[in-house]
């Protein structure tokens, strides 16, 4: 207890040098912290995206159909469908049939991939349909109404209401025709989907590429999308059809997952400098003290203090520091994680279009999310390098040989 | 028995390029309870030789024996142990703990010896009072005048009850009416508890206080 009131005075010997090593702690620990729940909001607020428009939390294919897109690997959910739709866990079961084929209108002609959905699930879940309004949604049932990409409509020269041909090779290797009129447009302001997708019901789809009531994907939204519990009862259910495969969110857009992950690893780089030259400061810090203190540690040594005493004085010191650091580190960092979870970043300011990143447009709003024990951890390891930086100091206090420091 | 033996003691330094003989070939005996001071020029290997009795530095050549103890056979670790418990110091620049106030500084031998507060607080407040410096416990060093400083390093010197204190030069940063003080203090410590007092100086007030003068010359004794 003498020790660490010791230490604790020793520290505001130095007043302006102590907060000057305190700001640089706190802010970087505020600026790690802020910029991971940054970071994380956007990835979450990415991946839900990706998550509600592409692939779901989890997805159903048949084996190989992820690698090869293969139309021939469809399979009938009809089995599956009342039980996965039953489950808790479960927000939404999207069954999917994708095809390749040739959109033709009467002055133009487009390689586009035709999608059967089931409309009335779709919209609810899927950002792009929620965004049309009702009178534009497909309705559920057999019908020839279409959606188009914008750039894909612009391409084929069509207005809403316009009429085109679909021509696509059906299962039984024959080509099949059929004409679609375009009932509402999606801007999903992913360049490459918004010139290629076509969207119909389902069961339209299915007729005409001979596969009646067979889908190629069944993306399931979670409630819950890490419940192991849930993933477990998926994978009991699907135990005995052999030939599918539970797929996370994650395999079923590596683009999005490796974007995120490329994109967090350079993160934490900046992170490991941040914090590595906080450290280098902190080392600056006691090194000095050590040095002004030469004469002082001599004269602990002379009354028959152990060196040890003094590694636990300068380690002391160093915790006090890193201690006060993650308390004001934190305080900040909490702050500045309130205003960017209530207010976030709205890059309309400085941006015009949209921005794509992983095949996924984000939000021009970015916001953070809480991740408190990331927050915690962050600043215990800012603590623990505070007292690694106090080792070198702490070694040098100890080799001071008390006669001669006591000379100077 | 004496208190302190040194033995053929032989110290060098180098200083530079150049070898210095501090001390070369000294015996000297001090009894329990003496009073005594190493007095000579500057350069004469004064605080040398405290510093070998003190157990701050060890002899090239010879031995030196402390209530028994041959100090140039203790590792790092006893020597430490050593003056924690045996040797009480007071320096000529007081060298107290600028961040502690006059009793923590007082306490803080005691506090190395992990002593109970209880027995902390008795022996300061009885040190306070025989020294004088009673009400000024809870001033900072840089509150305190020079002589105030210098009682307070006695006090920790003395807090202990080492077997000896061990005084480099303590006057030499004090007027003459409170080094006059100071050495009453410590004359009438040394006779009350016994206390063996050995002193480092050039000072006549210290050599006027002393029971014993040992005079040293170019690291030898010469009287």
């Amino acid at each position: 207890m003498d020790l660490l009131r010791l230490a604790w005075r020793n520290l505001w010997r130095n007043r302006r040098r102590t907060w000057i090593t305190l700001a640089a702690l706190a802010f970087s620990i505020m600026l790690v912290q802020a910029s991971h729940n940054l970071s994380s909001g956007v990835y979450a607020q990415m991946i839900e995206s990706g998550v509600r428009a592409g692939s779901g939390h989890l997805t159903v294919y048949r084996s190989g159909y992820l690698n090869s897109r293969d139309e021939k690997l469809s399979f009938d959910p009809r089995g599956l469908l009342p039980d996965l739709a039953r489950m808790p866990a479960v927000e939404a079961v999207l069954p999917r049939l994708h095809l390749g084929g040739l959109a033709q209108s009467s002055r133009e002609s487009r390689g586009i991939v035709l999608t059967g959905i089931d409309p009335g699930k779709e919209a609810l879940i899927n950002p792009f349909l929620r965004r049309l309004p009702k009178d534009r949604q497909l309705p559920d049932g057999v019908s020839r109404k279409a959606l188009l990409g914008d750039r894909l409509l612009r391409e084929l020269q069509l207005k809403p209401g316009g009429k085109f041909v679909v021509t696509l090779q059906n299962r039984q290797g024959e080509m099949i025709s059929e004409l679609f009129r375009v009932h509402g447009v999606i801007h999903t302001g992913m360049r490459e989907l918004d010139r290629s997708l076509v969207m119909i019901g389902r069961q339209r789809a299915a007729e005409l590429a001979g596969v009646p009531g067979q889908v190629h994907e069944l993306a399931l939204i979670m409630k819950d999308a890490g419940q192991p519990a849930a993933v477990a009862q998926l994978r009991r259910l699907l135990a005995a059809e052999r030939d599918l495969r539970l797929v996370f969110w994650d395999e079923a857009m590596a683009n999005l997952a490796n974007a995120i992950k490329l994109d967090y690893a350079s993160q934490k780089f900046i992170f490991l400098i941040i914090l590595m030259i906080v450290t280098i400061g902190v080392v600056n810090t006691l090194l000095m003290s050590v040095m002004e203190r030469s004469r002082e540690f001599g004269t602990i040594l002379a009354l028959g203090a152990r060196p040890a005493t003094l590694h636990r004085l300068l380690f002391l010191e160093a915790l006090i520091v890193g201690s006060v650091g993650l308390l004001l580190g934190t305080l900040f960092g909490s702050l500045a994680t309130w205003y960017l979870v209530a207010q976030g970043i709205d890059l309309r300011h400085w941006i015009d279009s949209e921005l794509e990143f992983g095949g996924v447009v984000f939000e021009p709003v970015l916001r953070a999310v809480w991740d408190p024990l990331w927050m915690l951890q962050i600043g215990l390891y800012v603590v623990l390098l505070c007292v690694a930086a106090a080792l070198y100091p702490a070694y040098r206090a100890g080799r001071i040989v008390p006669a001669v420091a006591m000379r100077h | 028995m004496s208190l302190i033996q040194l033995k053929r003691v032989c110290k060098s330094y180098q200083s530079g390029a150049q070898r210095v003989d501090a001390v070369r070939d000294v015996d000297l005996r001090i009894a329990a309870g003496e009073f005594a001071v190493l007095a000579g020029p500057s350069g004469s290997g004064k605080t040398t030789l405290l510093n070998l009795i003190g157990g701050l530095d060890q002899p090239d050549q010879g031995q030196v024996l402390v209530e028994g103890i041959n100090l140039a056979a203790c590792n790092a670790a006893q020597l430490a142990d050593f003056r924690l418990r045996r040797i009480g110091f007071v320096f000529q620049s007081f060298n107290l703990i600028p961040v502690l106030t006059a009793r923590e500084n007082a306490e803080f031998v005691l506090m190395l010896q992990n002593a109970p507060p209880a027995l902390r607080q008795t022996r300061i407040n009885a040190l306070f009072e025989e020294l004088g410096i009673s009400g000024l416990e809870r001033r900072k060093p840089m509150e305190l005048s020079g002589g105030q400083q210098q009682r307070v390093a006695v006090a920790r010197a003395m807090a202990s009850e080492p077997a000896v204190v061990l005084a480099d030069e303590p006057t030499a940063n004090l007027d003459s009416e409170t080094a006059n003080g100071l050495l009453r203090l410590m004359r009438r410590l040394n006779r009350e508890l016994g206390t063996t007092f050995l002193f480092s100086s050039h000072d006549q007030k210290v050599i006027d206080h002393a029971d014993r003068v040992i005079l040293l010359k170019d690291g030898r004794i010469v009287a």
